[in-house]
């Protein structure tokens, strides 16, 4: 499920049913040339392997909007934000919450946060569409969900 | 020799060429509206909406196989479900069926066999909901209704396959 209109109403009637959260944790920035267009494509990839993730498990877990933050931005204070947004979200009867991101500097802090880290590699900077592409995604997705469903 | 010849009166010369003209004129305004009207005729026999997903009939067995393919598109916009995926097979009487593999209850794909306990059923991962090979939900699991069956059509040995259309429960 995303939070969207359709699927938040569905959510409210099948609540009890829907108990993991996964949050994306993307970085921003528009500060340096040489690295917009990497730092863009992450973004894109990540939101097609969130796509394919949220299609596999839609009916147990809620993709919440992105959780972005500046790239050169200090942990320490994001981590309280990320905390804040996790308070919040567990009004509501959730088990699991997993935070995914390309971003290898939440490893650091990742036992301060309320929730599980996934750190996946990114990926090379290719076509998106291109079929290598979307193979490498559906694999990661599998291996993914396998990993999720292992805590359910 | 040459007064001998037809010769064409200057009336006739132009009423030829008036009902010549005019006949041009009439047949284009008419072009339009007239493929307006059979347009709808045209469409369904080219199947438009069903895609050819990349599977030959003779590669399909009894053991349903997950097969995945994308929607044609104007522009790479993930938001709008660039990939489908089906659960093809064929059934007792060597027919194809392909099913979608969207679980009934709250959405989440199914896989054949997906758990050990349960052998020859589809199984969700998210509920643990199950369905018999022809996708009839299995009751006493979350899912209310079988899996959708996806139109399909079979050309030169190709499958083809459009949207998935929903059954009633079971």
């Amino acid at each position: 499920m995303k939070w969207r209109k359709n699927d938040m109403e569905q959510y409210v009637k099948a609540k009890e049913y829907i108990d993991t959260v996964i949050i994306p944790l993307i970085p921003f920035q528009m500060a340096k040339d040489q690295e917009l267009s990497k730092d863009s494509f992450q973004n894109e990839a990540l939101a097609l392997f969130l796509t394919e993730m949220e299609k596999e498990l839609s009916g147990r877990l809620l993709l919440t909007p992105n959780y972005h933050y500046i790239k050169s931005t200090n942990l320490e204070q994001e981590k309280g934000r990320l905390n804040l947004w996790i308070a919040n979200i567990q009004e509501q009867p959730f088990n699991h919450i997993f935070f995914i991101t390309f971003d290898p500097k939440w490893k650091k802090v990742e036992r301060e946060l309320d929730g599980s880290l996934i750190w996946l590699p990114g990926f090379p900077t290719k076509d998106l569409l291109s079929n290598d592409v979307l193979q490498m995604v559906r694999g990661q997705v599998t291996e993914i969900s396998e990993l999720i469903r292992s805590y359910w | 020799m040459s007064d001998k010849k037809q010769q064409v009166s200057r009336r006739q010369f132009l009423n030829y060429t008036l009902t010549g003209v005019g006949g041009f004129m009439a047949a284009g305004l008419l072009v339009s509206p007239i493929r307006m009207a059979i347009d709808p005729v045209l469409k369904e026999t080219s199947n438009g909406e069903l895609v050819n997903v990349g599977v030959s009939v003779d590669d399909i067995t009894t053991e349903p196989q997950r097969i995945d393919w994308t929607v044609n598109q104007v522009d790479g916009w993930y938001e709008s479900e660039p990939s489908r995926s089906a659960w093809v097979f064929k059934d007792d009487n060597g027919d194809v069926v392909a099913l979608s593999p969207i679980c009934t209850h709250l959405g989440c794909v199914v896989s054949w066999e997906g758990s050990d306990q349960h052998p020859n059923q589809f199984f969700c991962p998210c509920h643990d909901g199950r369905y018999e090979k022809d996708g009839t939900n299995v009751p006493g699991t979350p899912p209310l209704a079988p899996l959708a069956v996806y139109e399909q059509e079979i050309k030169d040995g190709i499958l083809f396959l459009g949207n998935p259309i929903s059954r009633k429960g079971a």
